[in-house]
């Protein structure tokens, strides 16, 4: 038998197959082109023909069997069994041909976004477009296989997606330690994917070869055997498997509490809203009230004198006291140290003063320890103000507006300021840009000589992409093994910049990975350009609303989901890592239950962190 | 006779429920063992991928099976009313692919008590993308009724998919509201302000659709 006559023949098989897959596969592409260009957006659709490239599988899958059922359905079977030919030849040819066809159909999205984004110069594919078309490849084999063995295109179709879908989870069963679809998979160990994709391809084409040659047809008897076999390997599987990326909640208790919980360091001590210590003892929770009179404690330390004790100002506090506190310990003395910035009622937003204070925890109903006036941080004047402060020692670092203060805390009750830089942060770019990524950036290093190098490049870069953020309990800048690195987070991803060097005035910053969201970790409300992030202990812990994200960074080149804390209907208010590495969490619980009821509950939980 | 009707098919369709029920059970109980993604994410995408593969499973051979085996003489011989032999497919239909639902949706609703989500939110998602797949395959029907060929069916069933995908994304895009409420795809949205009734707009226009699917089975005989 003739190969040219075996191919023309598959070929002219498989024509109304291929027609009708190209149709499927191009229709959502060239929708979205039409529909762009309606809108004036030119003629893209990089966007649906990833989606049906993403659906390509199933197409493969589809061409596989109606070339497998072209020639071993009953009738035509027995006609080309009775002729000379070879079995092993023309499986191989068939199974060559189907699986040309089914690699050009898929290409046809490819080539048709990539001409558009050259003709209309704009962004193509993101790089994870080659893992569907390997996955089509597998899914082909498996169906060609399958429809040797069963000859009904259905079945044949459906067990052979079953097998795929398998394949794929497999690795997420097995002991690999695989936590991350995105940076395990895609990037670390692709090879492995790669390599189980291939293998399974290459057996079930030479399953395919056997069973053709050996005539196998599976009719009912075996089906049974199969199920069975097929049960137990999968309840095996679920016995040896183990949970994965899911954050364990070690310990879960409702408490008592108004207005927004926050977590605040005092020493190796935990506080939960300036009132009860945390303790943790064999993974249960216990909160003990810091002062004898439940009501008061450290809060309103943190509070300070009444905010609007001065008649006819506004003050701004900072820290915000619903957000935590800025504690120092002195040998048994517990003092706040708190920021106060007053303007006018009369002219709403006007800064006029702005004080530093500490105060001493005491019974005594005037604790202030000391004050500090920073007025002449306000240059300019303007309609709102930036507060921050960092507690380095005993050296307390004050920035107002675009100036910054040194303040020696060593003995709370008597402030003493060292420096001033008054402007040095002017003209900063508060915010990064997708375009950063792209080239060498450089941020104003502040010039405060009284810290260490490193913690300037720390306090700079927390400035100025955390300016408003809590830079006093966290920071987004990760030190280690003298690598700075520093870490921000959008709706898509999570980046990581490298801090390449640095002179006297500017540190120099470079993109160096990225971790994008996936639209599962989407749909559970991935953190966005409103979420938390801070770094501690080479982890990365993104959270906003009701998902926390915590994120291995110890690797140069790459952000590795470690794992995620979910809890739904629960807004996720506060989060402190304890000296043992586990994670304290405050979340609230509320619902509205018509006019003037309004439920509320609050959470405290433990978790543990993931490895 | 028309439980006679309705056994037949029954027992001719049962390896569909098994299939796609244990298909389903298999990862549903993976998925949320291993939690490489969140529950409510799992849930998301285990029902996704029920909304498009048990119609498909279902309207594979459920018409075109008879076309290729023949046996559709035997069956318009049979001295019954077509809409019998219709419905009786379609019944049988819609109870395996609410039966698939269900359990997966109690089994999702079991293996993530008290974990990440409300407790009922997985498998009123899951029940609403159940319906959102009985709507598409009600519309399979007006179409791939006369299908010969399994492949035929197929075609039939990704074209309604492709086809409301477009009307869908054109009415999000375009903020058509009222036309997003005739997309079966829509009922997917749990959290959309009046399911109730977009779900009363469906079915009542699932109800036009199967009566053109039935006039269309009913006038089968002059193409065989």
């Amino acid at each position: 038998m003739r190969v040219s006559g075996i191919i023309h023949q598959q070929i002219c098989q498989l024509k109304w197959h291929l027609l009708a897959c190209l149709g499927l596969i191009m229709v959502l592409p060239i929708e979205e082109a039409i529909v762009d260009l309606r809108a004036g957006d030119d003629y893209l659709s990089s966007a649906m023909a990833s989606l049906a490239i993403m659906f390509s599988p199933l197409l493969a899958g589809l061409i596989a069997c109606a070339n497998v059922q072209g020639d071993l359905n009953e009738k035509r079977y027995i006609f080309w069994r009775s002729k000379p030919a070879n079995v092993k030849l023309l499986i191989t040819l068939k199974y060559f041909i189907g699986l040309v066809a089914s690699l050009l159909i898929i290409a046809c999205p490819v080539i048709f976004v990539i001409l558009c984004s050259i003709i209309w110069n704009s962004e193509g594919f993101d790089r994870f477009v080659p893992l569907p078309i390997l996955i089509a490849i597998m899914a082909y084999s498996l169906c060609f296989a399958c429809n040797v063995v069963v000859r009904k295109t259905a079945r044949a179709w459906l067990i052979g997606m079953l097998i795929g879908c398998f394949v794929l989870v497999l690795p997420f069963m097995l002991p690999l330690n695989l936590k991350d679809f995105m940076t395990d998979v895609m990037l670390l160990t692709f090879g492995l994917y790669l390599t189980i994709i291939l293998v399974v391809s290459a057996a079930a084409f030479l399953f395919a070869l056997y069973a053709a040659q050996h005539d196998w047809y599976l009719k009912t008897n075996l089906r049974e055997l199969l199920w069975v076999g097929t049960g137990l390997v999968f309840i095996l599987l679920m016995l040896f498997s183990s949970q994965v990326a899911n954050i364990k909640v070690l310990c879960e208790r409702e408490i008592d509490a108004a207005g927004t919980n926050e977590l605040a360091y005092l020493g190796n001590r935990v506080i939960l809203n300036g009132i009860s210590y945390v303790d943790i003892d064999n993974n249960k929770i216990s909160l003990s009230h810091v002062a004898p009179d439940p009501d008061t404690g450290l809060v309103w330390l943190a509070w300070g004198e009444s905010a609007y004790g001065r008649e006819g100002y506004i003050a701004q506090i900072y820290p915000d006291p619903r957000h935590g506190g800025l504690y120092k310990k002195v040998g048994d003395e517990v003092y706040s140290l708190v920021i106060y910035a007053y303007c006018s009622e009369e002219i709403s937003g006007l800064y006029e003063k702005v004080y530093l204070r500490s105060y001493r925890f005491a019974e005594d109903p005037q604790p202030r320890a000391s004050e500090l006036d920073i007025s002449d941080c306000l240059m300019d004047r303007i309609n709102r103000i930036r507060i921050a402060a960092r507690l380095i020692d005993n050296i307390l670092v004050v920035c107002v507006d675009d100036s910054c203060i040194v303040v020696d805390v060593a003995d709370p009750n008597e402030l003493r300021q060292i420096d001033e830089k008054i402007n040095v942060l002017k003209d900063v770019r508060w915010h990064l840009e997708y375009e950063d990524r792209s080239k060498t950036f450089a941020v104003p290093l502040v010039p405060i000589n009284d810290i260490n190098i490193e913690e300037r490049i720390r306090l700079s870069i927390d400035l100025i992409y955390r300016f408003y953020g809590s830079i006093y309990e966290s920071s987004i800048v990760d030190i280690h093994d003298g690598k700075i690195a520093f870490f921000s987070a959008s709706q898509r991803d999570v980046a990581r910049f490298d801090v390449t060097s640095w002179d006297d005035e500017k540190i120099y910053c470079r993109f160096s990975a990225a971790r994008p969201f996936t639209i599962l970790e989407g749909m559970a409300g991935a953190p966005g350009r409103n979420g938390r992030t801070f770094v501690k202990d080479q982890k990365l812990y993104c959270y906003e609303d009701e998902q926390l994200m915590v994120f291995d960074v110890s690797l140069d080149r790459s952000i590795r989901k470690l794992g995620h804390f979910v809890r739904m209907d629960r807004n996720i208010e506060d989060i402190a890592v304890l000296e043992d590495g586990k994670l304290l969490l405050c979340t609230s619980w509320s619902k509205r239950g018509g006019i003037g009821h309004h439920r509320q509950r609050r959470y405290l939980y433990l978790l543990e962190n993931p490895e | 006779m028309f439980r006679m009707l309705l056994w037949k098919e029954w027992r001719e369709n049962l390896w569909k429920l098994w299939f796609c029920g244990a298909a389903s059970i298999a990862f549903t109980a993976m998925l949320f063992r291993i939690r490489i993604v969140p529950d409510i994410s799992n849930c998301m995408l285990i029902s996704l991928v029920q909304m498009f593969v048990v119609p498909v499973v279902y309207s594979l051979d459920i018409f075109s099976g008879e076309m290729s085996n023949r046996t559709i003489h035997l069956l318009f011989k049979i001295p019954v009313r077509k809409w019998m032999i219709f419905f009786s497919k379609y019944i049988v239909t819609v109870i395996g692919i609410l039966v698939i639902f269900l359990i997966t949706g109690v089994l999702m609703e079991f293996m993530a008590h008290g974990r990440e989500a409300r407790v009922l939110y997985l498998f009123k998602t899951n029940l609403l993308f159940g319906l959102a797949g009985l709507a598409l395959f009600t519309w399979f029907c007006a179409f791939g009724c006369q299908s010969r060929s399994e492949a035929g069916s197929l075609g039939a069933m990704f074209s309604v998919f492709i086809g409301w995908g477009i009307a869908y994304f054109w009415a999000t895009i375009c903020e058509v509201t009222w036309a997003a409420l005739f997309v079966p795809y829509s009922l997917t949205e749990l959290g959309a302000d009046g399911i109730v009734v977009m779900i009363f707009l469906q079915s009542l226009v699932s109800v036009m659709v199967l009566v053109i699917a039935f006039y269309r089975y009913a006038s089968i005989r002059r193409y065989l």
